[in-house]
């Protein structure tokens, strides 16, 4: 297995009324190329933020505050990894949506309500394969069987040579602001909507010509999700994140989503990082898991060893409190509540409610260690580490 | 679209009707003697007033004379203005004008302006640059239109000499008040018609004197436009399709301007009527003060000589004036936003 | 963490509150406030009335119309026709909050419960209510004002109760459309189901949620209540001559904004010194307005 992403010791604070919410304590993240990751925790714990993070989109008054961020591009891991968070906004908005995109919990709200699907589909191409395209067009213009007419198509011509040498030549920029000139990217805006035709019909849509038409009020839920991976999908990225993609959807269409997704896994897209609070999607589609609590990354395991056997007592907890058929008794709860982030506890934040604590876990946070099979915990139980 | 339209030419009827019947009730409260002195337009006449209830049955009940009224309106006879000293109809197409066009010119400017300020703002939020559009915006709101206006010509009327009150300068004024024949008042603008008529010295001086009451007007109105659009961005800028596009990869410019601001206009659109009545009441202070005679100016002036046919007619346009703008503005919002059909 | 133990109202109010005053512009306009307030509390000391029964005339000194500027007698000069500046502007401040205040008192109180109530039940007197306010929408405040002040007769008086019956369709048109939300809400729905009264679920659960932006609006109004008032008595239809009132001194000084040639901004203090009292009257209330609107605007106080 080789490394695709990579967080050292991620700090994100959130700078609200109340004071300053921790809301990632230095998270250490692995995830494998060609796996599927699942992160998991109650709401609030930080499993948003920590994806967030790693893309840079973190809303304000939120900010990654320390820690650095790896990106492996390479599989065969022979070029030197990226730190992201040192890079520029311009590097982070090329990488967004190509290497690394992400679908969202809410498919009702994470698509404009008054821009076309195709519009919005497009854009993707737009953005990442601008030159590809032009440089297809420009083939296209100057073959013999082109049906343009002339005038017209002497004029794309070397509109078209110059955009796929240079998309940001000054004299587009020009003419994008020229009335009647500014229609030049039509052939290219075609041309998008004609591959965003094509991955909306790839993720199992028949009519996607009249989809590409319509807007997001017209579409049913999952629908809407499936264009928000689409979206995603557009640019083949290396690691798909979805964050609770199938969570407000009907329990048919989740089943639906993640058969797509795990279909895609296998087809187009190396790695996925699943976000989710429901432990039985991720025992049915991940190979790794990560247990985050309270902004701590407690537990990382291939997904049968940590379900066969739990090491940290937040994930024991944890896995109790999810009802099976073979339940005798009553279902256990965790003790406690989950803390404030703004005065989080001292030391491993889960120490108040574990029913483990030693009184090292009120004072530091320990290492997160590996006991084995690539097993990672961080608690106190299996060693003497601290981390700081 | 059609069946739209129709239904709201109806409501323009319910609105004129209702708006009709409103202000003549509450005309009504005058005595008759008082309603009878519109009717009066020569000194000789105020004799007659007894005479003059009698005869156009003043003293009668209120359904009576609303539907006599109602009638000579249908004939398109609204009464006659003591202000303009002519009907009011033929009045009305006279001071129309000089309204029209200032709000012509200061109409792009307040839309224009509020949008780019309110984007500014929203998206730089709590900047420097977020909190002094802020400040200009409140202190506008602040200022009562009519007293900035008399500060404005007091300070570049009175001391710069700059700019002076009135729609044309004198010797124009003169010019073509002495000749009819080289000058054809085609618009009753005189920044338009000078141009039509090839007098590019009368268009300038028309606006020349625009530039006062457009300055007043835009500074104190478009602070409206400008916080529903700050507020519009910053309620956008934090939703979940701003996130899908960031993902994507769009860059800042494409994120605040291609996604947010499009769907922050549609409040903007929303307010835009209450924007229109503002601008009315705007015009009313502006013309005043500067000495535009206007429909602002013309209603000031019969509202102190008591002069009610105008206050009808002028109450009328302002039905007309709103209904067609909402018309106007909810086939702007269908435009802009997918979600709503007209029908 | 500590804040827990308190009431989530109380909570929720100190939060509120915290925001407001974090707000300079807030800071600014309740001084202003204050001060105005200590003005006009403090007249009788300040600007000691010569017409016991009648202290909201401005006493002058002879007939002249030509503005004299300030001396030791009238430390702001006096205006057209001798009357005083600073005793205008002193009594001025008690005739503003008397406009503001008894418009946005009538209007808010006839608006919210014409509102609370055709929002809570519908039907046929929300029918109603809606059609009449449809059509008073149609003409500007300024506009109709004007014309019931032109049927009622002149005065401060009338421009008052005008104003206070133009304004009401604002305060039913917020309440109601918040009220619209709120019913079909779970905690009143909880309500009824125990048999709460509506009176009772109209006054403790529902005004309680929808009161915020009637609050703003009310203290924006307070402003431009008096920039209307002052318009009204500007164009001649306030107060009699010699009354107290800001807008009305910017009406007799309104000869006088253009000096002799030679000194075109002689009498600037006509003209400044009552409209500068309107202008940072008007501004204090929309500078708490702002913060209020601020504070209380669920889409903006997410920080």
């Amino acid at each position: 297995m080789t490394k695709l992403v990579q967080t050292i010791d991620l700090i994100t604070n959130f700078y609200t009324y109340e004071g300053v919410v921790r809301a990632l304590d230095k998270v250490n993240l692995t995830i494998e190329h060609g796996t599927t990751f699942g992160l998991v925790g109650e709401s609030g714990c930080g499993k948003s933020v920590t994806v967030r993070s790693l893309l840079r989109i973190i809303q304000a008054p939120g900010k990654v505050e320390d820690g650095e961020v790896w990106f492996f591009q390479n599989a065969q891991q022979d070029t030197e990894g990226i730190e992201l968070l040192s890079q520029n906004e311009k590097y982070m908005q090329a990488l967004r949506g190509d290497s690394i995109s992400m679908i969202f919990q809410e498919p009702n709200a994470a698509l404009n309500p008054i821009m076309s699907i195709g519009d919005q589909v497009s854009e993707s191409f737009l953005f990442h394969r601008k030159q590809e395209m032009c440089r297809q067009i420009s083939d296209t213009l100057y073959s013999p069987d082109c049906q343009i007419f002339l005038p017209v198509k002497k004029l794309l011509q070397p509109l078209y040579r110059l955009a796929a040498k240079n998309t940001g030549a000054w004299l587009l920029k020009f003419l994008s602001r020229v009335p009647v000139f500014k229609y030049w990217d039509r052939l290219l805006k075609r041309e998008a909507l004609r591959r965003s035709v094509d991955i909306i019909a790839k993720l199992g849509i028949s009519n996607a010509e009249e989809i590409v038409k319509s807007y997001p009020h017209n579409l049913s839920g999952g629908m809407k999700q499936r264009i928000v991976i689409a979206i995603a999908l557009a640019c083949h990225p290396v690691l798909l994140i979805a964050d609770e993609a199938t969570s407000n959807l009907d329990v048919t269409i989740q089943a639906q989503i993640l058969e797509l997704l795990r279909e895609l896994r296998q087809k187009e897209i190396s790695s996925v990082l699943l976000i989710t609070h429901d432990l039985g999607v991720v025992a049915e589609t991940c190979d790794r898991v990560g247990v985050m609590y309270a902004g701590q990354l407690c537990e990382v395991a291939n997904v049968k060893d940590l379900f066969g056997n739990p090491k940290h007592p937040y994930t024991q907890a944890l896995l109790h409190s999810v009802p099976r058929l073979s339940q005798k008794g009553p279902l256990q709860s965790i003790e406690g509540s989950v803390p404030n982030l703004v005065a989080p506890p001292r030391g491993c934040r889960f120490h108040p409610r574990c029913p483990h604590c030693k009184e090292i876990c009120r004072k530091s946070f320990p290492m997160l260690v590996e006991i084995g099979n690539h097993h990672f915990v961080a608690c106190y139980l299996w060693t003497n580490l601290s981390r700081d | 679209m059609l069946p739209f339209i129709i239904r709201r030419f109806f409501f323009l009827i319910f609105v004129l009707f209702g708006v009709s019947v409103l202000i003549f009730g509450i005309l009504m409260t005058f005595s008759p003697e008082r309603r009878a002195a519109a009717y009066v337009t020569t000194p000789q006449q105020a004799k007659d007033i007894p005479k003059i209830i009698k005869q156009f049955g003043l003293d009668d009940p209120f359904y009576h004379q609303y539907f006599r009224w109602i009638k000579e309106v249908a004939k398109g006879n609204l009464g006659w203005s003591l202000v303009a000293a002519r009907p009011v109809g033929e009045a009305f197409w006279r001071y129309f004008p000089v309204t029209l066009e200032m709000n012509l010119f200061a109409a792009p400017i307040v839309i224009f302006f509020g949008i780019w300020l309110g984007s500014v703002s929203g998206i730089h939020r709590d900047t420097w640059v977020d909190h002094s559009t802020r400040i200009f915006a409140i202190i506008g709101w602040s200022l009562p239109t009519f007293l900035f206006a008399l500060i404005l010509l007091m300070v570049f009327y009175g001391y710069f000499q700059a700019f002076s009150p009135g729609v044309l300068s004198d010797e124009l004024t003169l010019f073509i008040i002495d000749n009819p024949d080289k000058f054809t008042p085609y618009t009753g603008m005189y920044t338009i018609d000078g141009i039509l008529n090839g007098r590019l010295d009368i268009a300038l001086d028309g606006l020349h004197h625009l530039v006062l009451p457009i300055i007043t007007y835009v500074i104190v109105v478009v602070a409206l436009n400008m916080r529903v659009m700050r507020s519009g961005i910053i309620e956008e800028l934090s939703k979940d399709y701003v996130l899908t596009a960031r993902a994507k990869g769009a860059d800042n410019k494409t994120v605040n301007f291609k996604h947010a601001r499009r769907n922050a206009l549609l409040p903007v659109v929303t307010v835009a009527g209450q924007l229109v009545a503002l601008s009315m009441e705007g015009s009313v202070s502006v013309e005043v003060v500067y000495n535009r005679h206007g429909i602002g100016w013309w209603l000031a002036e019969s509202a102190t000589q008591l002069d009610m046919p105008v206050l009808m007619c002028i109450c009328l346009f302002m039905g007309v004036v709103f209904v067609i703008t909402n018309l106007i503005l909810d086939i702007m919002y269908a435009v802009i936003d997918p979600r709503i059909r007209l029908n | 963490m500590a804040t827990n133990k308190f009431h989530p109202r109380w909570r929720e109010f100190k939060f509120t509150l915290h925001r407001i005053f974090r707000n300079p512009s807030a800071i600014i306009g309740f001084m202003l406030l204050f001060c105005f307030m200590a003005v006009a509390m403090l007249a009788p000391v300040i600007a000691p009335p010569k017409n016991q029964f009648n202290p909201y005339m401005m006493p002058h000194k002879g007939y002249s119309p030509t503005p004299k500027p300030p001396s030791e007698q009238n430390i702001f000069g006096t205006t057209s026709g001798q009357y005083d500046i600073f005793y205008g502007a002193v009594w001025g401040t008690r005739t503003a909050f008397k406009i503001g205040l008894f418009v946005v008192l009538i209007a808010g109180i006839v608006g919210i419960s014409l509102g609370a109530i055709a929002g809570y039940y519908g039907g046929l007197l929300d029918e109603i209510l809606m059609r009449l306010i449809d059509i008073m929408w149609a003409i500007p405040t300024l506009v109709l004002a004007m014309a019931i002040v032109v049927a009622f007769g002149r005065g401060l008086d009338k421009i008052m109760i005008a104003l206070a019956l133009v304004q009401w369709r604002w305060y039913v048109r917020v309440i109601r459309s918040e009220i619209l939300t709120l019913r079909d809400q779970d905690f009143v729905h909880a309500a009824k189901l125990m048999g709460v009264s509506d009176f009772i679920i109209i006054t403790r659960h529902i005004l309680p949620n929808a009161i915020y932006p009637v609050l703003i609006m009310a203290s924006m109004d307070m402003g431009s209540m008096v920039i209307t008032a002052a318009f009204l008595s500007f164009v001649g239809l306030g107060a009699p001559k010699g009354y107290a009132d800001w807008g009305q001194m910017v009406a007799l000084a309104r000869n006088y904004i253009v000096g002799p040639v030679d000194d075109p901004l002689r009498f600037w203090y006509t003209i400044v010194i009552p409209g500068a009292c309107i202008i940072l009257f008007v501004l204090a209330w929309n500078l708490i307005g702002d913060a209020l609107r601020d504070a209380f605007d669920p889409k903006l106080r997410r920080r």
